[in-house]
């Protein structure tokens, strides 16, 4: 993970094909575990690495509220402030496992009167664990 | 036991449980915990002058945390898990719908799908409140993580002026543990 030097003012020029900055993420279980907190959720499969593998799982795992904010960061990184999500549709896939790094690129899918489509990809040693698909616009629209 | 299909297609377009009122206001505090959390740097949501900048009135809320308002907090996460521990649920139709798939093995849930609609920005203030549907109940599957069924459920998340802010549909699966079901036979 890197803090971004400054995000853009306004949203970047782009058409469709315009592949987004890719974004690595190392996933300690600490990290795992702010993002449940960060949105009270207690589930034990976010933070007990031994309920977690009762369960059948080898260790804790990202929450899918986190892997949605993971997408927001993602997005407003390249698009800037001034940008708002006005859509996000995500589909999990394999789990993003604490000890595990993912890797997010995306890519503009459909640029329609201001309205900017990206298709978004999250994936870890074990595959792909994100699919999204997420509209933005300027915010003064 | 079997669970039938017929009985839990019979959930679909209840009111999964009464409007859940956030416990506190769309919060500075709060916020910041979740953008740290997720490394985002983005200064509308922490700078009311950088959000000022873009042509907000201030600060806003990360639109993937609207879910985090509503959630129960640890005291009644306690209470609720210690009541399931003992097969009490309490008579909302999706506690029901639980209870009735916990008392055949399925106990474990991931969440698979998100769609989120955000129609307003949220801000400082702000006071949520959600409004469930049970929108569907498919089952069984077969999956990676054993045999389940799948939730959706239809959120609609209104503002203090009871004006719709966000809408979404949230399916998990409940899924028998294959792990604990080799364990066990």
């Amino acid at each position: 993970m890197s803090i971004p030097e400054r995000l853009p003012d306004r949203l970047p020029d782009h058409s469709v094909g315009t592949v987004l900055p890719e974004l690595v993420v190392e996933m300690d279980r600490t990290l795992i575990v702010a993002g449940a907190i960060a949105s009270q959720d207690f589930e034990d499969v976010h933070h007990d690495p031994g309920a977690a593998q009762a369960r059948g799982t080898r260790d804790v795992f990202m929450s899918i509220n986190t892997t949605n904010g993971w997408i927001d960061k993602y997005l407003t990184d390249w698009a800037g402030p001034s940008a708002r999500l006005t859509s996000v549709s995500l589909r999990l896939g394999v789990p993003n496992f604490a000890g595990d790094v993912m890797t997010m690129t995306g890519e503009v899918t459909a640029v329609d009167d201001g309205v900017t489509t990206v298709k978004v990809t999250g994936s870890n040693s074990l595959g792909v664990h994100v699919t999204a698909t997420a509209t933005l616009q300027e915010v003064s629209r | 036991m079997p669970v039938q299909l017929e009985e839990l297609r019979e959930f679909i377009g209840l009111e999964a449980e009464p409007p859940r009122v956030a416990r506190y206001q769309v919060n500075e505090a709060m916020i910041r915990n979740w953008v740290e959390a997720h490394d985002d740097h983005n200064p509308v949501y922490v700078d009311a002058e950088a959000a000022r900048a873009t042509g907000r009135d201030g600060v806003v809320m990360p639109p993937a945390m609207v879910s985090t308002w509503v959630m129960n907090g640890y005291r009644r996460w306690r209470a609720v898990q210690a009541a399931r521990a003992t097969g009490q649920a309490e008579d909302f139709a999706y506690s029901r719908l639980l209870k009735i798939l916990d008392d055949a093995g399925f106990t474990s849930v991931v969440a698979t799908n998100v769609d989120q609609r955000y129609l307003h920005e949220l801000r400082p203030g702000d006071h949520v409140t959600c409004h469930f549907t049970i929108a569907d109940v498919f089952g069984p599957k077969t999956t990676g993580l054993g045999e389940g069924w799948f939730i959706t459920l239809h959120k609609r998340y209104v503002d203090q002026d009871d004006r719709t802010v966000v809408e979404e549909d949230f399916r998990i699966l409940r899924f028998r543990p294959a792990a604990a079901s080799t364990q066990e036979s």
